[in-house]
């Protein structure tokens, strides 16, 4: 379980690039295949996220080595076979020298996100974003996601969000469904019904609600 | 009118009293990119094709294309309050307008609202935008006549009720005009009436409407406006949503009468969302599916068995062509669907020939069948004389000395092609036409100037409805023309043409003008 991502407003969101999310699912579902055959699929997926979480972010220059189509492919194998072997496991490697190979290391942040999914997915889990009106704590999060999943019967990867326009309540998202039971809703929706019954009532009681 | 406010109050607290909150379940997407009336769509993954989706600030669309990563929507209302990342969710409904007598006398948009600024339509009923045509086993064949007014068409190109017929020809022929002639001439009819412009400019469209008011023709006329600057969404679903109106009345066993002006509009509208929704373009890069646009909508003008009702949708479609190029993709199509078309000719046009209807490819498939006996024994055959002058007509430009059968034929010709000129917003009763064109096809007035043929009618029309009317009254009760009528109507032709003589007699300058 993660909680709050400051820099997604939320997980389920469109990605940046619909072709590179669409590219990085097919090279996900190869590595996790890859990973099966070996056996280390956490420990795979754990390191290609340490990386696109801990290492791209504190090396400044590299995202754009790594993405610069002006460094050839065998520069960037080379850099990639120096800097990470004996460092991290075979079928990591192999995976960053395939990506450096096809030009394709650009696509490591959609890769992590990708895996993730695809591991969600073959463990029959979905992922959810539950947002409250104000920020809850951890246990509170718990307790929470665990009422959600009873009453879905399935389980969940959550990650928590506030928004404080909501007032109150709680809004469920597991991929596309939304499930709202927020304050905010509701008192649109009943403005709606209310505007909906008087203009009912106006139109076809005239004679009782006005006159000439 | 005043509203009484604790009414009001009281109906509110009601409600509030009642209100329960429930979970808000829906599915949701967001907007990727947005413009040109179409908005691309990541998530809404259970949606279905041809569904409603809505935008936050209450803009509808339609789901169109279902991609594998996003999902095409096109939006039937103001695209530019669509934003980038705008949450769109699915309603699980699909489109649907107001129906009913609440749309009679009204001006609507294609999404049912009205644009006339009479107040809201006031009404529960609503039908899906696109339905199913009726099928065959709900069918029977066209049968009653649905009278144009027209003389040239009700005689020579019969239209049946259930039947579509193509209006076709170049622009500025005068298609609207015989469209808004037959919505005219159903004053008395009972049938209702749908004039759907589509792509029109707002001008002639308001022109359209204020002769329609005049003739007292909105009075079961409804009319649906997608102008030219209306999105091509909307323009796109225009013929959908007036034919969904028009079928209300079809299914409660009454008739109504559809005048799409023009389809070539509508499916220019179609291609543009089809490219922007980047479907392969076909010829003329109109996308495959194009004909099934227009055969979809089309299908559903029929005639009713007598165990549905025996309601009846007649439709008259417009397409333009372009320098007279019916072999056009557009054109083509809608030719092949319809029950026959209705060709106007820009020669004919400027030659005063109005309306401008050339015979020779001018046909009526089912029409035949609907047509009155009267009516059916006095134009037997004139389409084919008409068509056969007209061969030789141009033979006779030659300067050539031609024989007096001939040349006989040619007269006749002349005459008849006289006899059948109407002036707009004029539609003629079906017993003034038998008549007419009696008088014409049997030859009574081959000695008659050529340019004094319409006064010789309007001067008959009005002599049989004074002097001779059981004439008139024996044809409108029995809508045939048995051996007695004919022998009666011999006999008014005799006298008033007596009559014209005598008037000539005297003072030759009042010749014709009685």
């Amino acid at each position: 379980m993660t909680t709050d991502e400051l820099n997604r407003s939320s997980p389920l969101d469109a990605p940046r690039d619909i072709g590179s999310a669409r590219l990085a699912k097919v090279y996900a579902q190869a590595i996790v295949e890859a990973a099966d055959r070996h056996q280390c699929q956490s420990e795979v997926v754990e390191e290609l996220t340490h990386i696109v979480e801990d290492v791209l972010p504190r090396v400044e220059s590299l995202t754009s080595v790594l993405e610069s189509p002006r460094i050839t492919p065998s520069d960037k194998t080379a850099l990639v076979s120096k800097t990470f072997s004996g460092r991290v496991s075979t079928i990591t490697l192999n995976t960053l020298l395939v990506l450096a190979n096809h030009e394709r290391l650009g696509l490591l942040p959609e890769l992590v996100i990708a895996l993730r999914r695809d591991l969600d997915q073959r463990a029959g889990r979905r992922e959810a974003v539950l947002t409250t009106a104000n920020s809850i704590t951890p246990d509170e999060q718990a307790a929470i996601l665990k009422s959600v999943e009873e009453s879905l019967g399935e389980s969940l990867t959550a990650h928590f969000s506030v928004n404080p326009d909501l007032l109150g309540g709680l809004v469920v998202r597991i991929e596309d469904t939304v499930y709202d039971h927020s304050v905010s809703t509701s008192l649109v929706s009943l403005a709606e019904r209310l505007k909906q019954r008087s203009i009912h009532e106006i139109q076809h009681r005239r004679d009782r609600l006005g006159s000439a | 009118m005043k509203f009484n406010t604790d009414e009001i109050a009281s109906v509110l607290r009601e409600e509030i009293d009642r209100y329960q909150t429930g979970i808000d379940v829906r599915e949701v997407g967001q907007v990727l990119e947005v413009g040109d009336g179409i908005a691309r769509v990541w998530g809404l993954s259970g949606v279905m094709a041809g569904e409603m989706v809505e935008f936050p600030g209450g803009v509808t669309g339609l789901a169109f294309n279902l991609e594998e990563n996003s999902v095409g929507v096109i939006i039937l209302g103001d695209y530019l309050k669509v934003n980038e990342g705008d949450e769109v969710r699915s309603t699980g409904k699909l489109l649907s307008v107001p129906v009913g007598d609440a749309v009679i006398g009204r001006v609507l948009d294609p999404l049912g609202n009205p644009l006339d600024g009479k107040g809201p339509i006031t009404t529960d009923k609503r039908r899906p935008v696109e339905t199913l045509a009726p099928g065959v086993a709900d069918r029977q064949p066209v049968r009653e006549p649905l009278q144009t007014g027209i003389k040239a068409i009700d005689a020579m190109t019969p239209i049946g009720r259930g039947q579509r017929e193509l209006i076709i020809g170049d622009r500025k022929t005068g298609k609207t005009a015989i469209g808004i002639d037959a919505i005219i001439n159903q004053k008395h009819s009972g049938v209702k009436c749908f004039y759907v412009a589509v792509g029109q400019k707002d001008s002639s469209v308001a022109v359209a409407i204020d002769v329609l008011r005049k003739h007292g023709a909105m009075d079961y006329t409804t009319v649906i406006v997608a102008g030219g600057s209306t999105a091509a969404p909307l323009q796109y679903i225009a013929p959908y949503s007036g034919t969904a109106m028009a079928e209300e009345f079809m299914y409660n066993g009454e008739h109504a009468l559809i005048v799409y002006d023009d389809l070539s509009k509508q499916a220019t509208a179609y291609r543009q969302l089809s490219l922007l929704m980047r479907r392969p373009p076909g010829r003329e890069a109109y996308p495959g599916d194009v004909f099934y646009a227009h055969s979809r909508l089309l299908e559903r003008s029929a005639k009713l068995s007598d165990e549905h009702g025996g309601g009846s949708l007649t439709s008259l479609p417009i397409i333009e062509t372009l320098e007279g190029e019916v072999s056009a993709y557009i054109p083509t199509n809608v030719i092949s669907i319809t029950d026959g078309q209705i060709y106007l000719q820009p020669d004919l046009f400027f030659a005063g020939q109005r309306p401008a209807m050339n015979v020779g490819i001018s046909v009526s498939r089912v029409g035949g069948a609907a047509q009155t006996k009267a009516m059916k024994k006095v134009s037997g055959g004139l389409r084919l004389d008409l068509a056969s002058f007209r061969e030789l007509e141009a033979f006779a430009q030659l300067g050539t000395d031609l024989d007096a059968a001939t040349q006989s034929r040619l007269d006749r010709g002349y005459c008849m092609v006289e006899l059948l000129k109407q002036g707009q917003y004029q539609p003629l009763d079906i017993v003034d036409q038998v008549l007419s064109i009696y008088a014409g096809t049997r030859g009574h007035l081959d000695n008659v100037e050529r340019d004094k043929v319409a006064a010789w009618e309007s001067g008959f029309l009005t002599f049989v409805r004074d002097q001779t009317p059981e004439v008139r009254s024996r044809l409108e009760e029995t809508k045939a023309l048995d051996d007695e009528t004919e022998r009666l109507l011999e006999a008014a032709i005799a006298e008033y043409k007596r009559q014209v003589q005598g008037a000539k007699q005297p003072e030759p300058s009042l010749a014709g003008s009685n």
